[in-house]
C-alpha cells in the first residue's frame, strides 16, 4: 500500500500506472518487461491491470449488470463474460438482487461492491485501489478490507492507496510512505506501522 | 379536425427526420465532447451522394439509399480522422471552429460543384395517396417516416444491447474509466461518427425523395432544428431526444397550420429559451462534461 498526506502524489501514481496521466520523466515497468508510459490506457488494461477508482466512479446510468459487462469489455466472448459475471454475483449476493437497477441508485457500500466486482471481471493480475473505504460506514469498511484480503489470497496483486491507515496496514504486506512525490520510507507493513514518524502522522502518535 | 390531423401527420414526419439528425449530434457530442457543426452538412452530402448515384447508376430506391449512406459515412470518417482526432483534448473552441470550417467548405463546395439552387431528385418511388382526399399522406411521406423510425430503433438497440454501444454510453459518462477498462476511445469515436453520418445520409436521401429536390443549403434548416432538439432534451437519454424532436415537428406543423409559417421558427426558439431558462441541462438531463 501507499500512504502519504494530501498532495503527496498517491492518486497520481495510480493514474500514471493506468496511463491516464503521462509522467514528465521516468519509466513504469510492469512484470519487468512492459514499459507502461509508452502505452494507451486500453492497452495497459489488456496487460492485466485493473482499477477501483476513488469514489467508485461507476457508470451511474448503466445497470449493475452492464457495469460488470463493461468491466469485462476486453473479453469479446459473451458466454465467457456471462460466466464470470455469474461468479461475481454469487460472490456478492446483494448485487445479484440489484443486477438490473442502475448503479447510481445503489448505496455507497453496494456501489463499492460493484466497483470491486467490476475490477475483477476481466481477470486481472494487478488491481489498483484508490481509497476503497472512502465515504463508507465503519461496518462496511470492515467488509471491504475482508474482501481485499480474499482477492489478494486468490493470487491477484493489489496496490492500494488508503486514508484508513491503521486497517490498511493490517491487510497490506508492504508499505510505501510518500512525501510530495518521493518515497521516503518503505518496508514490511508491520515495520512501517511501528515507524516513529508514521505513528505520529498517521496513527495518532503516542503522547 | 382535418387540419389538425393533417398537421399532426406532417409534424410527426418532419419530426422523425429531426430526430435522426439530432441523435447524430447527440451521439458525437456525448462520445467526443464535440459539437459537430459539420453534421448537418454531412446530411446534405449524403443527399447529393444519393442524387448522383440516382442519376448516374440507377434510380432504384435501395441503390440511392446505399450511396447516400456511403457518401455521408465517408465524409464523416474523413472529418473524424483529419479534424476531430487531431484536435481531441484541445480547447473546445478549436473543434468548434474546425467543424464549422468543414461545414462552410462542404456547403459552398457543393453549391459550386452542383448548384446553389435546389436540384431535382431522382424519382425512385412512385408518389401515391394513401389516405382520403381530405387528409394527405403520400407514399413518400410514409417511406420517409418508416426509414427514420428504423434508423432510430437501430441506434437505440445499438446503444443498449451491443458491446460497442455500451462502451459508447460508458465513454459518455466517464471517459477515463472507460479507457482504463480497455475501451479504445479513438476506435469508438470513429465508429460513433461513422454511425451518426450513415444515419444522416440515409435520412437525407429519404428527405430528398420526399421533397423531390436536393439543396446545398438544406443542412442549415435541419441542423438548427436538430441542435435545438438536443439542447431541449439534454443528451443523457437518446429516447428523450427522439421524443423532443417528434414534439418539435408537431408543434411547428400546428403553428404553421393555425398561425402562420412565419412563426414556425419563432415557436422553436421560444421553446428552446424557455426550457433552457428553467432546466439548463435539458428536460431529461445531460452528462457532465
Amino acid at each position: 500500500m501507499i500512504l502519504g498526506s494530501n498532495g503527496a502524489g498517491k492518486s497520481t501514481i495510480i493514474k500514471s500506472i493506468l496511463g491516464l496521466v503521462k509522467p514528465s520523466r521516468g519509466s513504469i515497468l510492469f512484470e519487468g518487461e512492459h514499459e507502461l508510459t509508452a502505452l494507451a490506457p486500453h492497452q495497459i488494461h489488456k496487460l492485466g491491470i485493473s482499477w477501483v477508482p476513488e469514489g467508485r466512479q461507476l457508470w451511474g446510468t448503466l445497470t449493475v449488470y452492464d457495469n460488470l459487462r463493461m468491466g469485462g469489455f476486453i473479453e469479446a466472448d459473451d458466454a465467457k463474460i456471462s460466466q464470470r459475471i455469474g461468479e461475481m454475483l454469487e460472490r456478492f449476493p446483494r448485487l445479484a438482487e440489484r443486477r438490473d437497477q442502475v448503479a447510481g441508485s445503489l448505496s455507497g457500500g453496494e456501489q463499492q461492491m460493484v466497483a470491486l466486482a467490476r475490477a475483477l471481471v476481466s481477470g486481472p493480475k494487478l488491481i489498483l485501489m484508490d481509497e476503497p473505504s472512502l465515504g463508507l460506514a465503519p461496518i462496511v469498511i470492515r467488509d471491504v478490507f475482508e474482501l481485499v484480503k480474499e482477492i489478494n489470497a486468490s493470487g491477484i496483486s493489489i496496490l492500494m492507496v488508503e486514508q484508513n491507515v491503521r486497517q490498511a496496514l493490517k491487510v497490506a504486506k508492504w508499505a510505501y510512505l510518500l512525501e510530495v512525490g518521493r518515497v521516503v520510507e518503505n518496508g514490511p507493513s508491520d515495520e512501517i506501522a511501528n515507524n516513529e514518524s508514521v505513528r505520529e502522522i498517521f496513527l495518532g502518535g503516542r503522547h | 379536425m382535418d387540419l389538425f390531423l393533417q398537421q399532426l401527420i406532417n409534424g410527426v414526419i418532419i419530426g422523425s427526420t429531426y430526430a435522426v439528425v439530432a441523435i447524430g449530434f447527440a451521439l458525437v457530442f456525448t462520445v467526443l465532447r464535440v459539437i459537430n457543426f459539420a453534421h448537418p452538412e454531412i446530411f446534405m452530402t449524403g443527399m447529393f451522394a444519393g442524387l448522383l448515384a440516382g442519376s448516374h447508376i440507377s434510380d432504384n430506391f435501395f441503390v440511392v439509399l446505399i450511396f447516400g449512406a456511403i457518401g455521408a459515412g465517408a465524409v464523416g470518417l474523413t472529418l473524424e480522422r483529419f479534424v476531430l482526432r487531431p484536435l481531441r483534448g484541445r480547447d473546445v473552441l478549436m473543434t468548434l471552429i474546425g467543424t464549422l470550417g468543414v461545414a462552410i467548405m462542404l456547403q459552398n463546395g457543393m453549391a459550386k460543384f452542383m448548384s446553389p439552387d435546389p436540384v431535382a431528385y431522382p424519382k425512385s418511388l412512385q408518389v401515391s395517396l394513401l389516405l382520403s382526399d381530405d387528409i394527405i399522406l403520400t407514399s413518400t411521406q410514409a417511406v420517409n417516416f418508416i426509414v427514420s423510425i428504423l434508423l432510430l430503433a437501430g441506434v437505440s438497440f445499438y446503444v443498449r444491447k451491443t458491446r460497442y454501444g455500451r462502451a459508447t454510453r460508458a465513454i459518455a459518462e466517464r471517459p477515463d474509466v472507460a479507457a482504463a477498462f480497455g475501451v479504445d476511445v479513438n476506435r469508438v469515436s470513429q465508429v460513433t461518427v461513422a454511425l451518426a453520418s450513415v444515419m444522416a445520409g440515409i435520412a437525407a436521401v429519404s428527405v430528398g425523395i420526399l421533397y423531390g429536390s436536393a439543396w446545398a443549403f438544406v443542412g442549415l434548416f435541419y441542423g438548427l432544428k436538430a441542435f435545438i432538439c438536443m439542447l431541449v432534451a439534454g443528451n443523457r437519454y437518446f429516447e428523450g431526444v427522439i421524443l423532443v424532436a417528434m414534439m418539435l415537428g408537431v408543434i411547428e406543423a400546428l403553428v404553421t397550420g393555425y398561425v402562420s409559417s412565419n412563426f414556425r421558427d419563432v415557436a422553436a426558439f421560444t421553446i428552446l429559451i424557455c426550457v433552457l431558462y428553467f432546466r439548463p441541462n435539458g428536460l431529461f438531463g445531460s452528462y457532465d462534461t
